[in-house]
């Protein structure tokens, strides 16, 4: 490969973002975060990297072998941020310790993992998020997920499925029924990968009563309304811990509340690969998507690693995926039409001023670098995709509206 | 709420398994006839069912289930092991039932090391590098049988179900890296989105796989 071609190429798993779409990605950024305003957060902005020991508290899953870590000029070991919550949890714990809770937090920007798992085959993604910090009940887990489906909403999705489930379920119904931890962990990975097939292998091969077998393999099937909750308690043996089910039966009523039910399915094998999850977790997914556009849940374990014994919840959105979605279903904002100002001899002074003011009134308007004739300048401004073009030659200003072949159609004149 | 939306697009793998997998969908009631008869026709819709099957080569169906050009895939646990996709496996259909094995010619002591030929690279690269040995894998397209038999590779990695081609080839079974069978996976999108529509498909599958349970 010649020196040229190989300056030509990007690294696996990186993607350059062209005009239009990198335009309306950051719309869509700063559409989210509008939308986190407007709900009472308050956006913080942490380092692209940190030392590797603020990721590997809570971190044994699929993710800590996909950290790039690197070292400083003195040897001591670096991580590219993989994820916020960990940086966020840092900066409740240290800068804003004493702030008064709830806390509401909001961020965006990149994370870089190694590919794998659930994040397709990008590594480096961009994410958008909250989270709610010092507060534990069913009415702040609902108001992590209706201001997830909000955000779907306003980005122009509709037939999205929040589905919601609560970790501790399962837990629960594995102790209870004697499950051995090492089996129970085999189990709970074949639930997050929805490998059913797996788990009915592995549940029947063990020495375990028929009753036990059936509890778990009836999990997989307790998706929909309310009333998967009645069945879930029937799988439940007596004496069980039943706190997951009444936990999750609250936030589904607050969420009523906020009318976004229809959005909701309880799945109650739902279980996320970050083990720092202790409650509430929930993911969001679309047709034709074959990964989450969003999730999250509640982490109440993971903010005393940071020296802040608090209940914490909060969810990302993968603005990557969802940007996927939103250009297949040709749902993103058409760009502003451009106007192109080309000027005669002796009149650049004039075009200039016109253009100052036209910015001024909002107008995207490219301005010619050089004099040209009026047919020059239509044949510029359709070069460069532009609807509208406005002459300036001899003192006055016309403009022509171009239509895509050929020809125009003199319009107004200033 | 879960949303029974509309449609369903299953895509069958063709080749060995798609007439059993055909009567297995026909034994839960969906009527697949039509698509026994006709041959050179890629997809076919089912009105009543509002179900789309489409036909397309096995090791094409991840792809299509994972950008979800369809909801569910039929296809063996060889393919779904090669792909390495984030697809959910629902179902075991017990269909086509097989082993992927290493062989290699008779009388050679096994493997330690050299040349694996396969068509299926990674399953293969996956297998060895938890062995400690120095190998380095060949990807074959078909006939891998032939490979040791020209010294192209030591062993080779492949499906066997009744063995008869590689006693034929001189070849024997060493070593039995996964039992393989038919699953039906799903695009985890359709699966949540769509959910109703799926559990109820799984379900009548299933319903029938636990009739045949008692056949051997």
């Amino acid at each position: 490969m010649n020196e040229i071609l190989k300056r030509l190429l990007t690294p696996e798993g990186v993607r350059d973002l062209l005009p239009d779409l990198a335009g309306q990605k950051r719309k869509l950024e700063e559409l989210m975060q509008e939308i986190f305003s407007r709900w009472g957060y308050r956006e913080v902005s942490t380092p692209a990297f940190e030392y590797s020991v603020n990721f590997d508290t809570e971190m044994k899953t699929d993710l800590e072998e996909n950290l790039y870590r690197f070292p400083d000029e003195r040897g001591r070991t670096l991580v590219l941020r993989p994820d916020f919550t960990l940086p966020l949890a840092r900066v409740a714990a240290t800068h804003l310790a004493k702030e008064a809770k709830p806390l509401r937090l909001c961020y965006g920007g990149s994370i870089f993992r190694y590919a794998g798992g659930l994040q397709g085959k990008q590594r480096e993604l961009t994410q958008a998020g909250v989270e709610l910090l010092g507060t534990g009940n069913a009415e702040s887990d609902a108001e992590i997920v209706a201001l997830a489906a909000e955000v779907l909403q306003a980005a122009g999705l509709l037939d999205f499925t929040l589905c919601l489930g609560n970790v501790g379920f399962l837990d629960n119904l594995l102790a209870a029924y004697g499950f051995a931890p090492e089996d129970g962990e085999k189990i709970k990975h074949f639930f997050s990968k929805k490998d059913f097939v797996s788990l009915r292998e592995l549940v029947q091969s063990l020495p375990l009563a028929k009753d036990a077998v059936e509890a778990v393999l009836a999990v997989p099937g307790l998706r929909g309304g309310a009333e998967v909750l009645e069945e879930a308690r029937k799988l439940l043996p007596p004496g069980a811990d039943k706190t997951p089910l009444a936990t999750l039966e609250g936030i589904w009523a607050v969420l009523a509340d906020y009318g976004v039910s229809r959005f909701v399915t309880l799945d109650l094998g739902m279980v996320r690969m970050l083990n720092y999850y202790t409650g509430m977790v929930f993911e969001g997914y679309t047709v034709g998507l074959g990964y989450p556009l969003c999730g999250g849940g509640r982490y109440d374990q993971l903010l005393v690693n940071f020296g802040l014994d608090l209940p914490a919840v909060g969810f990302a959105v993968s603005v990557d995926h969802l940007l996927t979605v939103l250009e297949r279903r040709k749902l993103l904002p058409e760009r502003k039409t451009l106007l192109y100002l080309a000027y005669g001899a002796g009149s650049r002074a004039a075009a200039l001023a016109a253009a100052r003011q036209l910015r001024k009134n909002g107008e995207n308007v490219v301005v010619s670098v050089q004099e040209s004739t009026a047919e020059e300048a239509a044949r510029q401004a359709r070069a460069c995709g532009a609807l509208r073009l406005l002459y300036c030659h001899g003192g006055k200003c016309s403009e022509t509206t171009l239509d895509n072949k050929g020809g125009g159609k003199d319009a107004a004149v200033k | 709420m879960l949303l029974s939306n509309d449609w369903l697009t299953v895509a069958l793998a063709k080749g060995r398994i798609l007439e059993p997998a055909l009567e297995l969908f026909a034994a839960a009631g969906i009527h697949t006839g039509r698509i026994r008869e006709e041959s050179r026709k890629l997809i076919f819709t089912l009105e009543e069912e509002k179900l789309r099957f489409v036909l397309a080569k096995p090791t094409d169906i991840p792809t299509y289930v994972e950008y979800g050009a369809a909801d569910l895939g039929v296809v063996g646990k060889d393919v779904l092991l090669e792909a390495e996709k984030e697809l959910y496996e629902l179902l075991d259909l017990r269909l086509g039932a097989c082993r992927l094995s290493v062989a290699c010619r008779a009388g050679s002591k096994g493997f330690t090391g050299g040349y694996v030929a396969t068509k299926y690279p990674r399953i293969a690269e996956r297998y060895f590098q938890g062995q400690g040995k120095q190998f380095e894998v060949i990807k074959l397209h078909g006939s891998v049988e032939l490979a040791p038999l020209l010294q192209l590779a030591d062993v080779i990695v492949d499906l066997v179900s009744t063995g008869k081609t590689l006693a034929e080839n001189n070849l024997v079974e060493t070593e039995v890296i996964a039992h393989i069978t038919t699953r039906l996976v799903a695009n985890p999108g359709s699966y949540q989105v769509k959910g109703k529509r799926v559990m109820e498909l799984a379900e009548r599958l299933q319903a029938v796989l636990e009739r045949k349970v008692v056949k051997p």
